[in-house]
């Protein structure tokens, strides 16, 4: 039932997920950015929460509005844009049924319940299968459901420590360093959400859905840039360097360093990046003396290709360096961006990467919309809902 | 297509009968269509036929598995005709070159879709394939620094760190499975194809969203000050008994307070200033110094076990050895083994998302280059013997069956 007015504004049908439903009883950051993808690729989603509180990210800073935190959190508004949110307690029985009731109707569940907690709140691994085949069961959780860890208690610091990430970040001597946010659980949206694909496409061949799972821990020992037995070696937090990847020789380059006003990365990796750099900064004498064979004189042969650098790059600020480079010498270098500056990025505007989004409590914020551009297809972000906003129109009452 | 079948599991994996044809290089592509692969999709890497992997260290072991591999040059007007004929029997197209590469062959997506209407095409340039800075270079590493991320890293306000991760990398290969499932299954739907634009510095910009936001409404922005948190205490990394042993804990409210205290037992946390967060953050330096004198004494491991009985958040700091043995990862089958050419039998990472993929025990360890050439050419796309005979000496492809 296309409305053609709602057609011409935002050509629902156009959008890939159009006519699928989904169900989030997930919280926090992982399973809703799931949903939020899914509500932004053209899903219908609707957010179940439970009174009072709501999902527990409304009570997290920093808010948009003094007076009225969960209706404001950005974490909230940003990880919930385009949802409908019905409140419902399914931990009592009537609340369960209602739940179960709407997930019959559904073709994803996103939901973030360990076993344990199942087990309490009556919502066995096959509750909602027995009422609908069909349904993708996405379930997102730090550690999985089963293993050693399953039932330990998680933080984005914890996660990371587990997960690696945290001992190749930061100062060699001092404490490893945490990645900003919530990363681990950002990770896990995504996969999460590339689970959910891969489903609804099996399940458009067979018919049939299924429960996956998603762990954060699993998640994030996918994605480390080496090989995780790296030849036995153990790869170090290297500070503003880029710690080697592997226990072979490769050409030194890769750090963020000072310039006027801010920092710069510098790329590196290759040799031919290597001696594009010391032509840039007028020291190919430099490059020509390099031995970047020898592994043994690669501390130094960095620490004396920072001082070039360093040199170089004073009286320049941090957006000339990168301009300069990246145009004219066709080097991979950026500069260290703080926030207001990527939301007043020229290519990322150019890209309508950002959106401003109005909100009946929050106000106008600028929101990062999706990583991609796909020609020919809308996709305007909703805002937020407000907590229970679409109970009447959901259960009818 | 696949005729349908009623279990919920496919014996081939979930996306057995995709074909993905896979230009990427380096990592970020690979990873993703790695994914792809492991869920039983057929993924043909096509390479420069003159230029062999680098297979020393395991990392393109690691990036290629379940993959298959035809050497084909592009710059030939025979080799291009043969990957547009490829393109034709094909599901998805991924290429992560810089914009001017595909137009330079005459490749970009007018060509792919004249090939195949209903192809998904997905390209991954540094910045976008449009805009002013769509022809500069990136890697994951200034893709981070471009994001805004490296500006929350760091111990003190002004000076910012990278990541160990170059974040933009790991980042953009998730959103590449997640953006080409989507347009696929619309194009299985309704034959409509789908280009997309998926570039490697947007990707980190969505998972400070939050940040983002509150800096546009607000002018907040977090103060650099290591992995300290406004809203947590005790929170950190804490030195463990050894050299460069680390074990985090994250005290998020009362309860886990209450707990941390009774398991360490040290009467100076009973002192009544640390009974509530906002006391614990006035004094963080003499609580960060009673948990690390007790943290010191231990293995990172003991803290953590302990920690977690009692209800505590807390991980041990581990590296990329520890993670290869941890017990939960090996609980739950998660790594696997596999035998690769010139370097052996080793331990690698394996999938994260636990559906309906291959059954491990047949996936395949990375292709040698042109390993699959000639099944390509013969058995997909029609060439005769005599042929792939003529290919392979005027350097078209290169056969290593």
């Amino acid at each position: 039932m296309d409305n053609p007015t709602e057609q011409n504004e935002r050509k629902v049908e156009d959008l890939p997920l159009h006519g699928i439903k989904a169900v989030e009883a997930a919280q926090g950051v992982a399973g809703p950015f799931c949903g939020r993808l899914l509500a932004a690729f053209g899903a219908d989603v609707v957010k179940v929460e439970r009174q009072p509180l709501g999902d527990w990210s409304r009570h997290i800073g920093p808010f948009l509005a003094g007076d009225n935190h969960a209706e404001s959190s950005a974490l909230y508004l940003y990880n919930n844009t385009g949802k409908k949110s019905v409140l419902i307690d399914w931990e009592t029985d009537a609340g369960r049924d209602d739940l179960v009731s709407l997930v019959s109707k559904a073709d994803i569940l996103v939901e973030d319940w360990d076993l344990s907690y199942r087990k309490t709140s009556g919502l066995a691994v096959d509750r909602f299968a027995a009422e609908n085949p069909g349904l993708i069961d996405l379930c997102v959780t730090p550690f999985g459901l089963t293993g050693p860890y399953s039932g330990w208690k998680s933080t984005p610091i914890v996660q990371m420590a587990l997960g690696g990430y945290l001992s190749i970040t930061g100062e060699p001597t001092e404490e490893p360093l945490m990645l900003p946010g919530r990363q681990p659980d950002y990770l896990a949206g995504l996969n999460a959400h590339n689970a959910v694909e891969i489903a609804l496409f099996q399940r458009d061949m067979t018919g049939v859905g299924q429960l996956i799972e998603v762990s954060m821990i699993e998640t994030l020992a996918n994605l480390h840039q080496i090989t995780l037995e790296m030849d036995g070696a153990v790869r170090k937090r290297n500070g503003h360097r880029q710690s080697a990847l592997s226990t072979r020789p490769f050409p030194p380059g890769l750090a963020t360093l000072p310039a006027d006003d801010g920092y710069v990365t510098f790329g590196g990796g290759s040799p031919a990046i290597w001696e594009q750099l010391c032509l840039m900064i007028g020291s190919e004498d430099f490059f020509a003396n390099s031995d970047i064979d020898d592994t043994t004189g690669f501390a130094k042969l960095l620490d004396d290709m920072e001082g070039l650098l360093k040199t170089w790059m004073k009286g320049r600020t941090k957006r000339e360096i990168f301009l300069e480079a990246s145009r004219d010498w066709m080097l991979p270098v950026a500069p260290v961006q703080e926030l207001d500056e990527v939301l007043a990025d020229p290519q990322y505007n150019d890209r309508g990467l950002f959106q401003e989004i109005d909100h009946p409590v929050a106000g106008k914020a600028v929101y990062p919309t999706l990583p991609f551009v796909a020609p020919g297809t809308t996709q305007t972000l909703g805002r937020a809902p407000l907590l229970g906003e679409h109970t009447e129109e959901i259960l009818g009452r | 297509m696949s005729t349908p079948e009623t279990s919920a599991s496919r014996a081939g994996g979930a996306l057995s009968g995709v074909r993905v044809v896979d230009l990427t290089r380096v990592w970020a592509g690979p990873l993703g269509t790695r994914t792809l692969g492991d869920f039983g999709a057929e993924v043909i890497k096509v390479s420069d036929p003159r230029l062999p992997a680098d297979r020393l260290g395991g990392l393109y072991a690691k990036l290629n598995r379940n993959k298959s591999s035809i050497g084909l040059r592009l710059d030939t007007e025979v080799g291009r005709r043969i990957f547009l004929e490829l393109v034709a029997v094909s599901d998805i197209v991924v290429e992560n070159f810089r914009p001017r590469v595909m137009r330079n062959l005459d490749l970009g997506w007018d060509a792919i879709r004249e090939a195949n209407p209903s192809i998904v095409m997905c390209a991954m340039p540094g910045f976008g394939a449009e805009g002013p800075y769509a022809d500069f270079p990136a890697f994951g590493s200034t893709g981070e620094a471009m994001s805004g991320v490296s500006s929350l890293i760091g111990y003190e306000p002004g000076k910012s760190l990278q990541s160990g991760m170059s974040y933009a990398d790991p980042v953009s290969a998730l959103n590449l499975v997640g953006v080409v499932m989507t347009y696929l299954r619309r194009s299985r739907l309704t034959g409509r194809g789908q280009y997309i634009d998926l570039a490697l510095a947007d990707s980190p910009v969505l998972m400070i969203g939050e940040h983002l936001v509150a800096s546009s409404a607000t002018a907040q922005t977090p103060t650099l000050q290591g992995n300290k948190r406004p809203d947590y205490a005790p929170h950190g990394a804490y030195r463990a008994k050894g050299d460069d042993k680390w074990v985090a804990i994250s005290v998020t409210n009362d309860d886990e307070w209450q707990a941390l205290c009774s398991v360490i037992g040290d009467d100076r946390l009973l002192d009544a200033r640390f009974s509530k967060l906002s006391g614990r953050k006035d004094n963080e330096e003499q609580l960060d110094a009673v948990v690390s004198e007790w943290t010191g004494r231990r293995e990172p491991v003991d803290v953590m076990t302990q920690l977690q009985a009692a209800g505590v958040p807390a991980g041990r700091v581990a590296t990329n050895q520890d993670l290869l043995a941890d017990p939960h990862l090996a609980a739950r089958d998660y790594f696997v083994d596999l035998d690769e050419p010139e370097i052996g039998l080793k331990r690698y990472d394996g999938q994260s998302i636990i559906g309906n993929y291959l059954d491990k025990f047949r996936w395949r360890a990375a292709p040698i280059l042109g390993q699959d050439s000639r099944r390509v050419l013969v058995n997909l796309l029609g060439y005769s013997d005599g042929e792939c005979e003529v290919l392979g000496s005027d350097g078209t492809t290169v056969f290593n069956d």
